[in-house]
């Protein structure tokens, strides 16, 4: 149990970075996850703090120790590979001591240890199966099973759900995320896939092009996106052009289809500047859903679409579209096509961010 | 339900064709060397076992017959060793030095044998390193000629190898000796085994090259039969062949169970 500490990490091959400038520290027990698009440099700095990529500058610290020097083998971190890796020439019970023979734990020591693990895990009797013989589920089991029983200072854990069908993947989501609650162990998760980074994590560090952009609570995340990247790339935006009127306190006045609306104001945003709004469908209000101090602005249905829990709107504002999502509910209005609204948002909920 | 497409019968005939015409010639030696007449004809002039004991208790066939047996022995031992480390290098580098290196090592099996036994008597000479008609100077060419079906067998093992198994390993504690020794070689060893017994039967065979390298008064077989029907045609030649082509089979079934050969082959 250790705390991680990266410290202007940084990979290049020839041609560009893999990884810029990485700064992070993660908290001792905490659930990290890197979350990016393909290519953004998240697995080359999961193989760093692995020890399987050499840094070309930057340092790596667990629990106060400088690790960037050491070899895999020495470093005591945990790894589950996104195809798990399984021994195919030993059975589960080889696969989990492997790492403890290499310790030279005594006999009983490592029976009873693969055991507990397998009990662990809920794979008790599995012990003579061999990787064919096992599921995509029981693998990673077994991968997760083999790294913990070596007791290791930290959890890197690469994509380890994308190989599994939805539905494994969405029980061992929670699974991982209890077990890992369980054990306390610091945990690094990479994925791209932003619903297992909101669920499972702790924190989140969003990268883009070899660097983090943001990092933060799953909802700091989802509910206040610092760049367009992140909006983007975290569920689904709205991002329509507006002019910026005036800036103050955080919060920005911005012009859209003839109205003034208030939203609040990302980094570096000043009077004039070309800038984007961005607000989810689900915060979109529309008619009589509107509350006191909400921004507002007169729409036209475009296009209903009725999708069983909620129903879509398009909305005409000017020469732009807005989409809102409504909750399919008791009491809440419908709206045909080509009917004007007034629609509208809290303020809180929408973010201003320069283009 | 059947895993292979079918064949028409057209394509049929001509596999059994060519089958029929590679197995003649190792009918007729088997034949040859089980006759009963005096000189090496065929159709033999009835069966017998003259030759054979012939073979067994001559000192030139058995002791050729054993030098060839030690020699590819060795032979096969070192292509095996350098051939792995070899294999594992190329399909793990990413520089263009290894795929030259590749065409390089494989150049031996392409290259006609008497161009490189000429070529390393020649040099074995002109250098005056001690190698020329020698043990050593004969084993390397063995070396030489054998590695390459080393190297690739053990490449096709290495095809679809998942790295990221010895980097398991590497985690669990693993150097990377033990990582690779407990992990990656024990997953090649089919295809190494392979190998071996590729370099085993082409260094008992090999004609070409030892021509020009083999040491005075010590001819490995093949060369052996050929020295012997030079002066007289007699079937002993012939019964060597049997127990060749015997040791050939014996190592050829041996490797069909060591490894798939369809997917040596196809990598």
């Amino acid at each position: 149990m250790s705390d991680i500490r990266l410290v202007n990490l940084t990979k290049s091959y020839g041609e560009g970075n893999a990884v810029s400038d990485v700064d992070l520290a993660i908290e001792e027990g905490e659930f990290f996850s890197l979350l990016g698009p393909s290519g953004c440099g998240k697995s080359t700095t999961l193989r760093m703090i692995a020890g399987f990529v050499r840094p070309t500058s930057g340092r790596i610290l667990i629990g106060g120790d400088d690790i960037t020097a050491l070899p895999p083998e020495r470093r005591d971190i945990g790894i589950v590979f996104q195809n798990y890796a399984i021994f195919p020439h030993m059975n589960v019970a080889e696969n989990i001591a492997f790492g403890l023979k290499l310790r030279k734990l005594p006999k009983a020591e490592i029976a009873r240890r693969i055991e507990d693990s397998l009990r662990q895990v809920g794979l008790s009797g599995y012990e003579t199966r061999y990787q064919r013989q096992l599921s995509g589920g029981e693998q990673q089991r077994v991968a997760l099973a083999r790294v913990l029983v070596t007791e290791p200072r930290i959890l890197l854990l690469d994509e380890p759900l994308s190989a599994l069908d939805k539905g494994l993947r969405e029980e061992m989501k929670f699974w991982i995320k209890d077990l890992q609650k369980k054990l306390k162990i610091t945990t690094i998760y990479v994925t791209h896939d932003q619903d297992e980074a909101l669920t499972m994590s702790d924190r989140i560090g969003v990268m883009a092009k070899s660097r983090i952009v943001q990092v933060g609570t799953p909802q700091e995340i989802y509910e206040r996106p610092k760049t367009l990247f992140v909006t983007s790339f975290i569920g689904h935006s709205n991002v329509v052009d507006v002019a910026v009127r005036r800036v103050a306190d955080g919060m920005a006045v911005v012009a859209l289809g003839g109205s003034e609306l208030a939203s609040r104001a990302g980094a570096g945003l000043a009077e004039g500047a070309a800038a984007k709004l961005v607000v989810r469908p689900e915060n979109i209000l529309i008619g009589t859903a509107l509350r006191e101090g909400d921004a507002r602005l007169p729409a036209t249905v475009v296009s209903e679409t009725y999708q069983g829990a909620i129903v879509r709107y398009r909305l005409a504002v000017g020469d732009q579209e807005i989409v809102a999502e409504r909750q399919n509910q008791a009491h809440v209005e419908r709206f045909a096509p080509g009917t004007a609204v007034t629609i509208g948002w809290a303020p809180d909920w929408s973010e201003t961010l320069l283009a | 339900m059947r895993d292979e497409p079918a064949v028409s019968w057209p394509m049929r005939a001509v596999a059994i064709l060519a089958l029929v015409i590679l197995l003649l010639p190792v009918v007729i030696v088997v034949l040859a060397g089980l006759n009963a007449g005096e000189y090496l004809t065929f159709p033999p002039k009835g069966l017998s076992l003259r030759w054979v004991i012939a073979f067994l208790s001559s000192p030139t066939f058995m002791g050729a017959y054993l030098y060839s047996f030690v020699l590819a022995l060795v032979a096969t031992l070192i292509s095996t060793v350098l051939g792995t480390l070899a294999a594992v290098y190329l399909s793990r580098s990413r520089s263009r030095a290894a795929a030259i290196l590749r065409g390089f090592f494989m150049l031996p099996v392409v290259l006609p044998g008497v161009v490189l036994g000429l070529a390393l008597y020649v040099f074995y000479v002109t250098t005056d390193i001690g190698l020329a008609r020698s043990f050593p100077g004969l084993l390397i060419g063995h070396v030489l000629v054998t590695f390459p079906f080393v190297i690739a067998t053990v490449t096709a093992s290495m095809v679809g190898f998942d790295l990221s198994l010895e980097e398991a390993a590497r985690s669990l504690g693993a150097s990377p000796l033990t990582a690779f020794m407990k992990i990656t070689l024990r997953l090649i060893a089919p295809g190494i085994s392979a190998g071996a017994i590729f370099a085993f039967i082409v260094s008992f065979g090999q004609f070409e090259t030892t021509l020009f390298l083999t040491v005075p008064n010590h001819e490995p077989l093949p060369m052996a039969m050929y020295i012997s029907l030079r002066y007289k045609f007699e079937p002993t030649a012939a019964a060597a062949g049997i127990f060749a082509i015997a040791l050939v089979a014996l190592s050829t079934v041996v490797s069909a169970r060591l490894v798939s050969l369809r997917r040596v082959f196809r990598a």
